[in-house]
């Protein structure tokens, strides 16, 4: 599936990333008892972002994910942790892509983009590393129906 | 909160059902208590996390609560929790999994209507509505919340038995080179590739080509 970030495209296995994601939600959300603090959605919304933000929030996040969640998400489920690994794969490939784009210089980085991002990373480090990667991991959703919403 | 000391067992199974956006909190009274338990129910956004109550849902005996005004913003999620009391006492707080409206909900399927010709069928869709608080207010449809909604057709000549399968993403579909004379059946299923979600198949409509000329 082919998906437009500004001026960026990048083309993502999205109904695999979901299947995967489905298949471990239950499992990764019940390891995140907090339910007053969100990673990617609270205090603002990812929803908010304004389109020519798009590419470069959507870089930073997978960048975010691919160094300051995944790899703090093991589990003692090798089944969880097959789903983790083939969820990262594809965020890798994405960021790559979506790297190359951004070194033409197509995914500008507004004010706007950057606060969000920062407040993120604050919300993050409001928390031991594994509950704040384990929370950001269980909120996978979140980003995907972002990225869908208006790709 | 001025409770007492909660002994009564837990609802069970407190969990979110939801159609076409339509959210109702359900669940199942505590084990082994016969009439009389009422309930009351409380909800928070995730992320924000206090705790809301629901007026409605206060000393309630039923075991059902609608929270679909509460929960229809489909970009934030949700958890919800159910309390039981009975003879003076009550048991603990039980609450749901976290509740995404856009990818937890079920789908109804499509409204089909159908026309012919001698030679050919023409099969309008409908997608269903979100649930909206009261009719007059603007209808959503899915199609404008899964922009990757699509449709499955099936077919069937009822004569022969022969079925086709079609998968489009517009609402129209007109099947050529049909027989004249003869019955056809159309059944239609939605199909949102991701987030995955598929609707039942709608019941069939039945229709005859015109006689030939």
């Amino acid at each position: 599936k082919l998906f437009h970030f500004g001026a960026c495209r990048v083309s993502l296995s999205m109904t695999e990333i979901r299947a995967g994601f489905t298949a471990i939600k239950a499992n990764i959300q019940s390891r995140d008892p907090v339910r007053t603090l969100s990673i990617l959605s609270h205090p603002h919304s990812l929803h908010k972002v304004k389109s020519p933000d798009r590419c470069c929030v959507t870089h930073h996040l997978f960048t975010f994910y691919v160094d300051k969640v995944f790899k703090h998400c093991k589990t003692e489920d090798s089944f969880v942790n097959r789903k983790i690994s083939s969820i990262a794969n594809s965020f890798l490939s994405a960021r790559r892509k979506l790297g190359q784009c951004r070194e033409q210089n197509n995914c500008v980085c507004g004010e706007e983009s950057t606060e969000k991002f920062k407040q993120i990373l604050a919300n993050y480090e409001g928390l031991n590393v594994t509950s704040a990667a384990m929370k950001s991991l269980g909120e996978l959703d979140i980003l995907l129906d972002w990225m869908e919403k208006s790709r | 909160s001025g409770e007492l000391y909660c002994s009564l067992p837990n609802p069970r199974n407190v969990h979110f059902e939801s159609i076409n956006m339509r959210n109702v909190l359900r669940w199942s009274a505590p084990e082994g208590t016969g009439d009389g338990v009422l309930y009351k129910v409380k909800y928070a956004v995730y992320g924000i996390g206090k705790w809301i109550r629901k007026p409605e849902c206060r000393n309630i005996n039923r075991t059902w609560c609608d929270l679909s005004s509460e929960t229809s913003d489909y970009e934030e999620q949700y958890y919800a929790s159910v309390k039981a009391f009975l003879n003076g006492t009550c048991s603990d707080w039980m609450e749901t999994t976290r509740f995404n409206p856009l990818t937890d909900t079920k789908i109804d399927p499509p409204m089909v209507s159908v026309s012919s010709t001698d030679k050919s069928i023409s099969i309008i869709l409908t997608a269903p509505e979100k649930w909206k608080r009261r009719p007059e207010e603007e209808s959503i449809s899915l199609l404008q919340v899964y922009p990757g909604l699509q449709y499955n057709v099936s077919v069937l000549n009822k004569k022969t038995k022969k079925r086709w399968f079609f998968s489009i993403s517009n609402n129209t579909l007109v099947v050529p080179w049909l027989e004249p004379g003869t019955a056809y059946c159309v059944s239609a299923q939605i199909h949102v590739t991701t987030p995955v979600l598929d609707s039942g198949f709608s019941k069939e409509h039945c229709i005859a080509t015109l006689k030939d000329k």
